[in-house]
């Protein structure tokens, strides 16, 4: 067990693309992380026909230790999502409105599609993000808190926001992000 | 440097309720995962980009205020989130470049 008090700068920054495919054939929907903006060609896959319905702009990162030079890979880290309170019985909605009073705002951490309502983000990668956003800022003002996406149990309703860069070819405003599922 | 003083000095206009606090430095940019991986605490985020995911992108890695360029008119669903997260939003119809210009001659510089 490391004695050192952690002080965290992120490192190997790579900007790319999370693409968002959709199955025409099971409703399914995946995405993955790449570094060149793909084609949105068809292609089939077993019983799955796959399309891309979405590439948005985003990036991935490690984070390391610059006093003991630890290193944490978040390549399975799709995205932080902010709550837009669409569902008051959410534990997400519930954990905001307890953190507001404190001046605590909650950003959801979530993996890559399909993403287990069972598999929370590693536990510990969370407490680390969220000290690694706390050491960013004036944490006498407010601070942050990531939570899983595990928390949210009926996914396929919500209707968070993605941190993400999309539709940035456009200066239109994008519409409201349909539910994930 | 205060918010309160650049609205006063370059006659930008406050579309959130905010706390005034102190501005170190700025950011320009328009990509959301560009702020994130690379404005600092107290920057002075300058873009055109007016949807109400910058609300969370500002707050996350915590600039003193978001300035929006080009007169585009931001939504109320980014106004009130900004004030419900104490996020200062401004706007003015200058041009990001001759916005720019004048933070760098009141001093701001990037950090």
């Amino acid at each position: 067990m490391s004695d050192c008090e952690h002080i965290w700068k992120m490192t190997n920054i790579e900007f790319g693309f999370i693409a968002f495919e959709k199955c025409s054939h099971c409703q399914a929907v995946r995405t993955h992380f790449t570094v060149d903006e793909e084609s949105g060609d068809e292609y089939r896959e077993g019983d799955c026909l796959w399309s891309r319905v979405e590439n948005a702009q985003s990036f991935r990162f490690d984070l390391q230790c610059t006093k003991c030079n630890l290193a944490v890979k978040y390549h399975d880290l799709m995205g932080l999502l902010y709550c837009t309170s669409c569902m008051e019985d959410c534990e997400v909605e519930k954990i905001q409105k307890e953190c507001a009073a404190r001046k605590t705002w909650i950003l959801v951490a979530f993996g890559f599609l399909p993403a287990k309502k069972d598999k929370p983000f590693p536990p510990h990668k969370l407490e680390i993000l969220t000290d690694y956003f706390n050491q960013r800022r004036d944490t006498t003002r407010s601070r942050m808190k990531i939570v899983s996406h595990d928390l949210i149990e009926k996914f396929s309703l919500c209707k968070g926001e993605f941190i993400h860069d999309r539709g940035m070819l456009s200066l239109e405003v994008p519409e409201e992000r349909k539910p994930l599922l | 440097m205060t918010t309160q003083d650049l609205i006063e000095k370059i006659g930008l206009k406050a579309l959130s309720k905010f706390d005034p606090r102190e501005v170190d430095g700025v950011f320009v940019s328009d990509m959301l995962s560009d702020v994130m991986a690379g404005a600092q605490s107290g920057n002075l985020w300058v873009t055109v980009q007016v949807h109400k995911s910058i609300v969370p992108a500002a707050n996350l890695v915590d600039v003193s205020a978001v300035v929006v360029t080009g007169g585009k008119e931001v939504p109320k669903d980014t106004v009130e989130l900004a004030t419900k997260h104490d996020i200062a939003i401004l706007a003015t119809d200058m041009a990001s470049f001759e916005l720019v210009g004048k933070l760098y001659n009141l001093g701001l510089v990037a950090k």
